[in-house]
Order: C-alpha cells, then structure tokens, then sequence
C-alpha cells in the first residue's frame, strides 16, 4: 500500500513538470504586463518599473523563474501576488475553503440525486420515474453550465428572491443560502452522468449469472439489490464521481465564476485576467495535487470495493 | 405415487418475443423420488435449463409466460404458491448449481460468505455459526485449507475449486433436491470426473435427490436412476436408465447414443453425430419436431404431433412408432466420423 502511494507520486512528478512547464512558456507569449497592470492608468517612472520587475524575477529569462518557481516550492513557498503583494498561500488558504465547501456539497447532491435516480430508474424500469429520469439525464447533460446557472440566478434570485445569486455570504441570507445555487449548477451535468451510470451498470449486473445464483439461495429481491448487486454496480460509478470530485476541488471556474464565488477557480480567473502569474502558478500547483490526492482515494476505495484489485501488483498503475 | 417428492406435469415455459413466441418448454414431465437421481439430456438449446428454472420459479415474467402444466414439491404446486414460501424452498429444500462456476459465484464477496448466506437466511444462524459451518462444507467438498481458504474471493479459486464452492453453498441447508445444471460442461475432463465423483459420495452420505442437466449421455449412464431425452423443449423418451440404455425407442435417443465415442481405442470406432441442426424454438416442425433430422421419417410423421406413451413399466416414448415391433433400430451406417 505504502509502495503503491510512493510509486503513484513517483508518476506524478513528469505530468506535474510537464504541466508546469507548459504554463510557464504560455505565460512567456502572452501580452500584457502584470506590473503595468497593478499601476492601472497611472505611469510608472522606467526606475520604479524596472525595481518592480527585478523585485518579482520578471527581468530574468522564463527557464530562471521556472527553477526559482520550483526552488521556492520545495521550500513550501508559492511567492507574492503581484497584484495585492500577499503572499500566494495566504490568497489561497482563504480561498481553498470556499472551493472545498462547494465541491463537498456538489459531490453530496451528485451522490444523493445521482445513484438514487440511477436506482430508481433501474429498479423501477420502464415504468414512469425511469422514463422522467432518463429524460430529464438527456436534458441536463445537453445544457450548457453556464446557461443552467444564469437561468438559476434569474429564476431564484431576480424572478423569486428567494436566494442570492452571488458571492459565498451576505446579511440578508445564510451561508447555507449561497451554497445552493452554485452547488446545483456545478453538480448538474455530473448528477446526470452519474445517474446514467448506476443505471445502466445495474441493469447489467442483474442479468449476471451471480445474481442468478443469489435467488437460487432464496434471498429476497431487497437482499440481492443491497447484498448482491450494489456492490458491482457501485464500482464504475464511484470511479466517475471520484474523478470528478477531483475536478471540482480543482476549483470550478466556470461556476464559481458566474456566482463570483471566492474560491481557487474564481481567483485563479482574476489572476489570468491581471497576468498576476505567482497566483496563477501557485492555482495551479494547489489543484495538481488535490487532483493527485483525490486520484489515490478513488484508486484506494476501487480496491476496497473490488479485491480483484489489489496494490503492489506490477501490471498495476 | 405417495413418496413423490417432486412431480412436474406437462410444463409449458414460453417466451414472448419480438420476434414471436419461443417455446422454450413445451411439455415435459417427470417425477423424482427422495434420494433419485434423474438425468436430464438433450442437445444445447433444448429446453433443460428453463425446465429447472421454471421449476424454481427463476425466469422472468414477462418475457416468460406458464403456459400450462403444474410442478409439485412435496404435494404443493411449486407454480401458483406465494413468492415467499418459494422463496423458502430455493436454496433450502431445492438448491441449484451452474454451469459455469467462473461467473456464478459474485466477484466482490468471500467464498465462506456466499456459502454462508443461505444458512443465515434458511436456519437462522448467526454469522459466526454460519461462517463456520460454511468452513467444515468446504472441507466436506474437499477443499484443503478451508479456514483460510473461506476468506478467499471466487478469482482466487480454480474452476473445480469454485465449482466444489457451488455445491458446498448448495448443500448448505441439506436439500431434499439439488438441481445441477451441467455442473461440469465448463470444466477440464480430470476435473469433470472429481466432480461427478464428488456429487455421488455426498448423495450417498445426504440422501439429496440429483436432477442432472447435461447434453452428454455418458455423463449420467452411471449416476441416473430415470433419464429424461428432451429435444425442442419437449420430451422425447423417458424411463429407468436400463430401459433407455437397452432399449431406447426413440430415433432421437439413439441418435445421441451413436453419437457417445466409445472409450475402446484398439478398435476403430465410428462417430455417428445427429445430421443437422436443432429447430428454432420460434419454429418447431409441424408433426414430430424431430422429423427434419430423423432417417427413419415416415409420411405421417409430418403431419401427426406425437404423445409421450406409456410402452410398459413407466418407459415412455414420443416416437409414433415405437410400439411397433417391426421398427428397429439399424446399424449405425452413417458416413461418420472413423477414427
Ligand atoms: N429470456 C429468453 N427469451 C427468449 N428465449 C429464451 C430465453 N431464455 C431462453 N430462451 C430460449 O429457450 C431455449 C432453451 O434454452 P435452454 O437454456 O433451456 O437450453 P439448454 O437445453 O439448457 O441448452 P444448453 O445445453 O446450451 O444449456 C433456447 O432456444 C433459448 O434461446
Ligand atoms: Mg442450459
């Protein structure tokens, strides 16, 4: 187990440089100029700019700043924003919560709604709920992200005022409040998905030949769905929500965008905007890792879920 | 007959599909006494496994539909009881195995607790007694190290060993019918022998009536008290194991025995296969359905459907001559396969 962790992190470490290095030639051909940026309409004298750019390593050829870049991260540094002057861990200790919090509530409506209607429909087969939920999949999975949130924001937050439509807290609604549109809007697509998965995972599993032998014993219906099928059936889908789980803790910027939603994603938007690239690197190396984790936790329940998989084995990876 | 434990009477099993009705089983009957062993044969495709899952009330409906005929246990029909007092005879007083042992056991849960589940289900037990309970079954079929190999999953086993597995989970709850659907068919011929070997000396210490599916006539020459043909979902001959051996009266039945290589290797034996193909189910002949394929067709055979008849000790045929003492059977003179 521990082998398989370090031999993980081990094939983490070229799609992490490659990653990075990508980013970084990227940030070498873009226009504009983060220091030029921070002073706005106001001109800087050519010794204070030139002190800024020399302050932030901006002077030096890209390949130097990428050896500074992972020098200071193996020092558990990210660097300074260049736009506020804070430290990049401080923006993004603030913000990683608000992105935490979002994905766990996404993820929770995509398991709840997710596998339940994927159950329903599959238990319940073409009678009305499986056909209102394979309808209702194909709808979801066709709409666009961004369409279903302004849509949400216009019916729920303009039309109904009944909850906000922005940010992650206000005075006039809970916390809880603001969590609810961003977390339907992120979870849709997914819910949807997953939902289809369970499904058709289900239905396959019951024309197995072990299932078969599990009436054979006399269980009854119940006991094969929980005691016999679930499982199998599970073991896709939970390998679709870890996945993404993992996307989501990467900070959704689309949504977190609409909803100007404080968290990775929405921040790491702003910095593009402002080619404040210490935050932007320091995004992004955050989300490489979450998704690095969260790859290991899927691969780990796989296992927990199906012993044909077992860590340690060479052929694995 | 008083002692019958399990009579099956005219059984009709068909399928509603798009592309018509199958009729998958469309009469069969047979009667089984406590301790018997009745052997099931007929070419694949023939109606066995939906007889037995019919009898175990296992096959979907719809798609599949009784068309008729009547199973009883015990004196009860088996086809018209509650769903749940059915469910107390599966796996308790009739129990079934597969095919194949490779996909009937579930991939995600240990061998000593699928053996265990009919026992917490059927008797009561807790899941430490049942557990091991399970552990001395596996012992009895025979598996070396059966503590330890209880907390295996079904991918840790070989083919015989899961097919051991089966039969221990089946004779968990002690049956008075075990339902064996070609128990061996899937597995390597040394295997296939242990098997049978095993099934016999735990019928003997059990006294479980055996229901044996197999298209292999061999299979059931040494283990079968009654032997039922079925060809196209029907039967064909019924009767002891000596009368269907010694004096089979049905073409069909004399087609599969032609068909058995004899073990005599210092000889050159011939093979005698059955000419051509089984019907579609959706499309059985008009007349006998087996007179497509049978050399000794005749011009009523066309026409008149054969009733299973009684020719005298409980031998049954449905050949519309096989009272007649002038229709015999000749030599197998087929082109054949010498080898
Ligand atoms: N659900 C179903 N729908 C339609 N036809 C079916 C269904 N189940 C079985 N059949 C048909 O019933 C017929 C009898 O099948 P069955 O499995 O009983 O044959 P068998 O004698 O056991 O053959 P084998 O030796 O291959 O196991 C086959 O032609 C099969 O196609
Ligand atoms: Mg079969």
């Amino acid at each position: 187990m521990f082998r398989y962790i370090l031999k993980r992190f081990a094939q983490f470490i070229p799609v992490f440089i490659g990653v990075t290095l990508l980013l970084f030639f990227i940030t070498t051909i873009l226009p504009g100029d983060p220091v030029a940026l921070r002073a706005g309409e106001k001109k800087l004298s050519p010794a204070v700019y030139a002190e800024m750019r020399h302050a932030f390593g901006l002077d030096k050829p890209w390949y130097v700043q990428y050896v500074n870049y992972l020098g200071d991260l193996t020092q558990g540094d990210l660097g300074t924003s260049i736009a506020s002057g804070r430290k990049v861990e401080v923006i993004f200790k603030e913000t990683y919560p608000y992105t935490l919090k979002l994905a766990l509530a996404a993820i929770t409506l995509e398991i709840l709604v997710g596998i339940g209607a994927g159950l329903i429909s599959a238990i319940k087969q073409y009678t009305f709920w499986d056909t209102l939920v394979t309808l209702s999949t194909s709808i979801l999975v066709a709409l666009p992200v961004f369409w279903l949130g302004i849509m949400l924001q216009y019916v729920f937050g303009i039309q109904l005022h009944i909850l906000p439509i922005s940010g992650a807290s206000s005075a006039r609604f809970s916390d809880f409040a603001h969590l609810v549109l961003p977390a339907i809007t992120l979870a849709s697509v997914s819910t949807a998905y997953a939902a289809r998965i369970m499904r058709s995972q289900l239905l396959e599993v019951q024309s197995q030949d072990y299932v078969r032998t599990a009436y054979a014993k006399g269980l009854s219906p119940t006991r094969v769905l929980w005691g016999h099928e679930m499982k199998n059936a599970l073991i896709p889908v939970v390998t679709f929500v870890g996945l993404d789980l993992g996307a989501m803790l990467s900070g959704a910027i689309l949504t977190e965008t609409i909803f100007n939603w404080p968290g990775v994603g929405f921040t790491i938007y702003k910095a593009i905007g402002q080619r404040d690239f210490p935050v932007v690197f320091g995004g992004v190396t955050i989300v490489l890792f979450a998704v690095l984790f969260v790859n290991l936790l899927v691969d780990v329940s796989y296992a927990f879920l199906d012993p044909r998989i077992r860590f340690g084995d060479a052929s694995e990876g | 007959m008083a002692g019958e434990l399990l009579k099956v009477d005219d059984l009709k099993m068909h399928f509603h599909t798009r592309d018509g009705v199958v009729k998958a089983v469309d009469g069969v009957s047979y009667t089984l006494n406590p301790g018997e062993t009745l052997g099931v044969v007929g070419e694949s495709g023939s109606g066995k496994s939906v007889t037995a899952l019919t009898m175990m009330r296992l096959i979907p409906m719809p798609p599949g539909k009784i068309e008729g005929g009547e199973v009883l246990f015990k004196g009860e029909s088996m086809l018209t009881m509650k769903e749940e007092q059915v469910r107390d005879i599966r796996g308790n007083r009739i129990a079934m195995i597969f095919q194949d042992p490779m996909t009937s056991l579930n991939p995600v849960y240990r061998i000593g607790h699928q053996i265990a589940e009919p026992l917490i289900t059927h008797k009561g037990m807790s899941k430490k007694e049942a557990h091991a309970r399970a552990v001395e079954l596996l012992e009895m079929v025979g598996i070396p190290n059966a503590a330890s190999r209880a907390r295996d999953y079904p991918h840790q086993f070989s083919g015989g060993m899961r097919q051991r597995a089966m039969i221990a989970m089946a004779l968990s709850c002690d049956p008075d019918v075990l339902i064996a659907d070609e128990p061996t068919t899937a597995l390597d011929v040394t295997i296939q022998a242990q098997i049978l070997e095993l099934m016999q000396a735990l019928q003997k210490r059990t006294g479980t009536a055996i229901i044996m599916i197999t298209h292999d006539l061999g299979v059931v020459a040494d283990i079968a008290n009654n032997i039922l043909v079925m060809y196209a979902g029907r039967a064909v001959e019924y009767g002891s194991t000596d009368q269907v051996f010694y004096e089979p009266s049905h073409p069909y039945t004399w087609g599969l025995m032609d068909s058995l290589p004899t073990h005599d290797l210092t000889e050159k034996s011939t093979l005698c296969p059955i000419e051509g193909q089984p019907p579609s189910l959706l499309n059985v002949p008009s007349g006998c359905p087996f007179n497509p394929r049978c050399p000794y067709v005749k011009e009523e055979c066309r026409t008149t459907v054969p009733e299973l008849r009684d020719l005298g000790d409980g031998h049954l045929s449905a050949c519309l001559f096989a009272a007649d003492p002038d229709f015999k059977r000749s030599a197998a003179d087929c082109a054949g396969v010498t080898r």
